[in-house]
C-alpha cells in the first residue's frame, strides 16, 4: 500500500482488528469459487517444454518429472514414470513459479496504524482465504506472495508468507518453514504527513525522517535492554540448576510480544523488509541496522536505490523495486525504470514486487521491464521474480528456481513468458495443479453460458 | 488568438467550424530526415521491408522501397530497425498532474458537477517531465482530460511535444467528456460522482438531473438570440449538433445502457471510455457504431466477472465489429508510457495482434477525426513516428527514435538523465 490518503480506511480497519478481531462485516459477497482441489503427492510429469529454470539456463524439449511435490528429475529425453500425470509441454515454456515480494492480498487489515512501532501484531491472524484476488494472482503465474503489514508504522507487524494453494483453508496456505519477517516503513508514510494531517486526526510522533530514526534506535535501545534481562534470568536460572544450596528462584522478567520481536531482529532470526524510497533514508536505515548489528532483508520500493546501489550491495540487502511506477508522490518523483537493472549490475539482489492485488497478475510483464530499461539479461529480470524473491524470503533452498529436490512451483506459459502475447496455462504447487486455464471460468466460457441462457427454445424446446 | 475566437463563436450559439482549431496550428519547423533501409510498418498497408521514409518540414514526403534520399537529408540507418505509426493513448491526465501526492500540481478536477465549458487545454502543462518520458516510448500524442463530476467539459488531443499548449494540440476541443450515473459509489478512483444515500434513488435523481441540464442546455442552443449568455449551456452546443463526439467515462453495463438511451433523446455522437462491461452488449455497440476505448487492461475485474474478462473483453468488442482504442487513464503515476502493454495483454487474451496495433494507432485517430493527419505511415500525414528494434507491444523491444510533427525528439527525459548520472557514480 503505496499509495496517499491510504491511511484513512486501514487505520479504522487496524483498530477493528485489533480491538475486535477480523472485521467479517468487511467480507465480500463473491463466493469462494468452487474448484477441485487437486490431490497432493501425485506423479507428474511435464514433457517437451522449454524450461527457465532461473537458476542453470533454459532447457529445450525438456522433462521435468515431480514425486510428491518435489521436483524428482529435470532434462531432456527423461522418460516418463509409469503411472504419472502427463502434462505436455509441446510448444509451452515453464518457469519457476513466479513469487511476488511485497503483497497485502487476503489481508483484512493492513495498519495496525494507532502506532508507529507495532511489532506484535501479526498479519497471519487477519488472512482470509476466500479473497478472489489469490485466485487472480494464481492465474497470473504466481505460487508464493510475501503479505506484508502496511507501511503506516515506523516498525509495523509481523509478514506472512504463503503460498496461493487456492481452495484450501488459509493455514494450509501458510509457506512451512519460512523464516519469520517484519515491515519496517520510512518515509512519507510513516510521518503521516499527506492526508495525515487532517483536522481532528490525533498528531502521532514521528514527524520527520530524524524522527523515524530515532524511534528505531530508541525502539531497538529498549529491545537490547529486554535482551539483556533475559539473559540475566536465563543465566540465573542455569547457575541454580548446578546446584548450590543457597538458590533462590529468579523471578523472570516480564514478557513483551513487541520486544520479543525486535531481539528476534536482533538474533538474526526475523528478517527485515523495510518501506523506502529516498536515499537518504535508504543510508540512515544502513547504518542503525548496523550500529545494532542486524541486516535489513530486503528494502521495498527503494525508488532511489540506484543512487546508492554501492552501499545497499556492501550491506548485502536485497531490493525489492517497482518495474517503472513513478510520480505518485513526491518521494516517487526520483525513480526511474532503470533502477532495478542498474542495482542488479552493481550487485545487489533485485527483486520486483507488485504491492498491488492488479499488478501481482501481470508480474513477467513487469519483470521484462528490467530487460528494456537498462539491459538486464532475460535470465537477470527472470530471477527478479523467481529465485532472488526467494532468496530476499529465506526460501531459496525450497523454491525459486526449477533444480532437483526443490518444491514442484512451476509456472506454464503458452509462449515465451516475456513475449506479448503468452498468458499463464497452467499453475502448479507442490506439484498440484491449483490453475488450470482450460478449466478455468473465463470470459469466453461465460458469453457462450449467456447466449445459452438468452435461446433457451433452441435446444429445450425441441424435446 | 484562436481560442479567443472559438470562445466568441460559442457566445454567440453559433456552430464552431471544426477546421478552426486545425488552420490556426503553428508550422512545422523546416527539417528534412531519411530513415534508410528499415522495416516500416505502415499499418495502413502491408509491411515493407528495406524501405525510407522521408520527413519534410512536419510531414511524411514518401515512404516505400525505392524511395530516394533527398539531397540535405539528415540520414538516420534503421537496419535492422522497424518504423512505427506513432501511438495514441486515448485517456489519460497529461500535463494535468504531475506528483500525485502534491495538491499544487493537481488541475485535474474542477468543484461542481457540470462543467463543460472548461477546456481542459488551458491547463495543460507543456513542461510536465511526463510528457517527454511519455513519448520516449513511442507514444506520440494523447487525449488528456479533467476527471469527477458529471460533465468534465472538453478534451484535449495534444502532441507530445511543444512550447506551449496552443502547439500542442491537434485538436483542443476534440470531444465533449461526461460520465452517466452509476449505482455503485463512485469515490476517488470509480470515477462516477459520490451519490450517498441511497444508492439506487442517487443514481435516479442524478439522471434526472443529467437529462434536465441537457435539455435546459438544447433549448438555449435552440434560441437564435438568448437573452442572457450561458456559458456551460453554449460549450454543449456542438455535441447537442452531434458535431463533436461525446465522451462518455462508463464501465457497467447499466451505465452503458443509460449512455445508449441519453444518445437516443438527445442524439448525441457517443464514444464509451473504459466500460468493462462492455462486453455484454458488443454486438449492439457494433450495430450502433459506437466506438468503445478500452482499459486500461491494468485493472482488476469488476465485481464477480471472470479472471480474464478485464483482459478479454477488447478482444470480444474488436470480433463483435466494435472500432476499439485503448487508453492507459494514467492519473500521473506514469502509466501512459505502459500504453502497447495494455494492448498487448490483450492480445494475449483473444485480440488479434494486428488489430491491437491499430488500436493504439490509426484506430483512435479515426475515432477522434485526424485520420487523415496521424495513425499511420501514409505520405502527406504528420511525422509522428518511432523507430524500434522490434515489435512496441513487446516490453523487450527498444525505442531508438521518436519524431514528432517531423522534429527528432532528444533524449533528455528526466528518467534517462538520472540513469546516466548515477550510472557515473564513482564507488563510494
Amino acid at each position: 500500500m503505496m499509495r496517499t490518503g491510504i491511511f484513512v480506511l486501514p487505520l479504522t480497519a487496524g483498530i477493528l482488528a485489533a480491538q475486535t478481531g477480523p472485521d467479517t462485516t468487511r467480507r465480500s459477497t463473491m463466493p469462494v469459487l468452487k474448484m477441485e482441489i487437486p490431490a497432493a503427492g501425485t506423479l507428474v510429469a511435464v514433457t517437451n517444454a522449454t524450461i527457465i529454470t532461473a537458476s542453470h539456463g533454459t532447457i529445450d524439449k525438456g522433462t521435468i518429472i515431480i514425486r510428491n511435490g518435489k521436483i524428482a528429475a529435470l532434462g531432456k529425453d527423461l522418460a516418463v514414470p509409469a503411472g504419472a500425470q502427463v502434462i505436455d509441454g509441446t510448444g509451452k515454456y515453464v518457469m519457476p513459479g513466479i513469487i511476488d515480494e511485497h503483497s497485502h492480498s487476503s489481508g483484512e487489515a493492513i495498519n495496525e496504524g494507532t502506532r508507529s512501532v507495532t511489532a506484535q501484531v501479526r498479519m497471519q491472524d487477519v488472512l482470509r482465504e476466500d479473497d478472489i484476488s489469490l485466485y487472480r494472482q494464481l492465474a497470473g503465474g504466481v505460487t508464493t506472495i510475501n503479505v506484508l503489514h502496511g507501511s503506516a508504522n515506523t516498525i509495523g507487524g509481523q509478514n506472512a508468507v504463503m503460498k496461493l494453494r487456492w481452495g484450501l483453508p488459509v493455514d494450509s496456505m501458510m509457506f512451512a518453514g519460512a523464516p519469520p519477517g517484519i515491515k519496517f516503513a520510512l518515509g512519507e508514510n510513516v510521518r503521516q504527513t499527506n492526508g495525515g494531517n487532517a483536522p481532528g486526526r490525533p498528531q502521532r510522533y514521528p514527524r520527520t525522517r530524524m524522527g523515524v530514526e530515532e524511534l528505531l534506535r530508541e525502539s531497538f535501545t529498549r529491545a537490547k535492554e529486554y535482551q539483556a534481562e533475559w539473559k540475566a534470568y536465563d543465566d540465573a536460572k542455569a547457575q541454580g540448576h548446578k546446584g548450590t544450596k543457597d538458590f533462590v528462584e529468579p523471578i523472570p522478567p516480564r514478557k513483551d510480544l513487541q520486544l520479543d520481536a525486535l531481539v528476534e531482529i536482533l538474533e538474526g532470526k526475523r528478517l527485515v523488509h523495510a518501506h523506502s524510497y529516498r536515499s537518504d533514508e535508504i543510508l540512515m536505515l544502513l547504518k542503525v541496522a548496523k550500529d545494532f548489528g542486524f541486516r535489513i532483508a530486503s528494502l521495498q520500493h527503494v525508488l532511489e536505490g540506484y543512487k546508492v546501489a554501492d552501499e545497499i550491495a556492501a550491506a548485502g540487502t536485497g531490493a525489492s523495486t517497482f518495474a517503472d511506477n513513478w510520480a505518485y508522490k513526491l518521494e516517487a518523483f526520483d525513480a526511474i525504470p532503470y533502477n532495478a537493472a542498474l542495482m542488479a549490475e552493481r550487485g545487489v539482489n533485485v527483486t520486483i514486487n507488485s504491492d498491488s492485488d492488479e499488478r501481482a497478475r501481470r508480474l513477467y510483464q513487469e519483470a521484462a521491464k528490467a530487460m528494456k530499461y537498462g539491459g538486464a539479461s532475460e535470465e537477470t529480470a527472470i530471477r527478479m521474480i523467481t529465485l532472488n524473491a526467494a532468496m530476499q524470503l529465506g526460501v531459496d533452498k525450497m523454491t525459486g528456481s526449477i533444480d532437483i529436490g526443490k518444491d514442484a512451483d512451476l509456472a506454464i506459459f503458452s509462449g515465451h513468458p516475456f513475449a506479448p502475447t503468452s498468458r499463464v496455462e497452467m499453475t502448479l504447487i507442490d506439484g498440484r495443479v491449483f490453475f488450470d486455464r482450460n478449466k478455468a471460468p473465463t470470459l469466453a466460457n461465460l458469453i457462450e453460458q449467456l447466449k445459452r441462457r438468452a435461446r433457451p427454445n433452441t435446444t429445450e424446446g425441441a424435446q | 488568438m484562436n481560442r479567443i475566437l472559438l470562445v466568441g463563436a460559442a457566445l454567440a450559439g453559433a456552430a464552431v467550424p471544426l477546421g478552426a482549431q486545425a488552420a490556426a496550428r503553428p508550422p512545422a519547423a523546416p527539417s528534412l530526415f531519411a530513415i534508410t533501409n528499415t522495416t516500416i510498418v505502415p499499418v495502413s498497408g502491408p509491411r515493407v521491408a528495406g524501405g525510407t521514409v522521408v520527413i519534410r518540414n512536419g510531414k511524411i514526403e514518401a515512404s516505400g522501397s525505392g524511395v530516394a534520399t533527398p539531397s540535405g537529408a539528415t540520414v538516420i540507418d534503421g537496419t535492422g530497425l522497424f518504423v512505427y505509426p506513432g501511438m495514441i493513448d486515448s485517456g489519460d491526465r497529461m500535463g494535468l498532474t504531475e506528483i500525485g501526492s502534491v495538491p499544487g500540481g493537481q488541475d485535474t478536477q474542477e468543484l461542481g458537477q457540470y462543467n463543460p465549458h472548461n477546456a481542459v487545454l488551458s491547463a495543460v502543462n507543456p513542461s510536465s517531465v511526463h510528457v517527454p518520458i511519455t513519448r520516449a516510448n513511442g507514444v506520440t500524442s494523447a487525449i488528456t482530460s479533467a476527471e469527477g463530476g458529471m460533465i468534465q467539459g472538453w478534451a484535449a488531443l495534444i502532441d507530445l511535444a511543444g512550447w506551449t499548449p496552443d502547439e500542442m494540440a491537434e485538436n483542443g476541443r476534440v470531444a465533449m467528456v461526461m460520465t452517466y450515473p452509476s449505482v455503485r459509489s463512485g469515490g476517488r478512483r470509480g470515477r462516477g460522482p459520490n451519490t450517498g444515500g441511497d444508492p439506487a434513488e442517487a443514481q435516479s435523481r442524478q439522471v434526472r438531473e443529467l437529462y434536465d441540464y441537457l435539455r435546459e442546455a438544447r433549448a438555449y442552443n435552440a434560441r437564435p438570440n438568448p437573452v442572457s449568455q450561458n456559458l456551460p449551456f453554449a460549450a454543449l452546443g456542438p455535441a447537442l449538433r452531434g458535431e463533436v463526439p461525446v465522451l462518455f467515462d462508463v464501465q457497467t453495463e447499466g451505465q452503458i445502457r443509460g449512455v445508449l438511451a441519453l444518445a437516443d433523446t438527445f442524439r448525441l455522437k457517443v464514444v464509451l471510455r473504459g466500460a468493462a462491461d462492455s462486453w455484454m452488449l458488443a454486438d449492439t455497440l457494433a450495430a450502433r457504431k459506437i466506438p468503445v476505448i478500452v482499459g486500461p487492461l491494468t485493472a482488476t475485474p469488476n465485481g464477480d466477472a471472470p479472471y480474464d474478462a478485464i483482459y478479454a473483453y477488447p478482444g470480444v468488442l474488436a470480433k463483435a465489429g466494435v472500432l476499439i482504442a485503448f487508453q492507459t487513464n494514467d492519473s500521473g503515476e506514469g502509466d501512459a508510457r505502459n500504453l502497447p502493454y495494455n494492448a498487448a495483454l490483450a492480445t494475449a487474451y483473444g485480440l488479434d495482434p494486428e488489430e491491437a496495433l491499430r488500436a493504439v494507432t490509426i484506430n483512435p485517430a479515426r475515432i477522434w477525426g485526424v485520420a487523415d493527419r496521424l495513425g499511420s505511415i501514409e505520405p502527406g500525414k504528420v511525422a509522428n513516428l518511432f523507430l524500434t528494434t522490434g515489435d512496441p507491444l513487446d516490453v523487450r523491444s527498444q525505442v531508438r527514435e521518436v519524431f514528432i510533427r517531423g522534429q527528432r525528439m532528444p533524449w533528455d527525459d528526466r528518467h534517462t538523465t538520472e540513469y546516466q548520472k548515477y550510472r557515473n557514480r564513482p564507488k563510494p
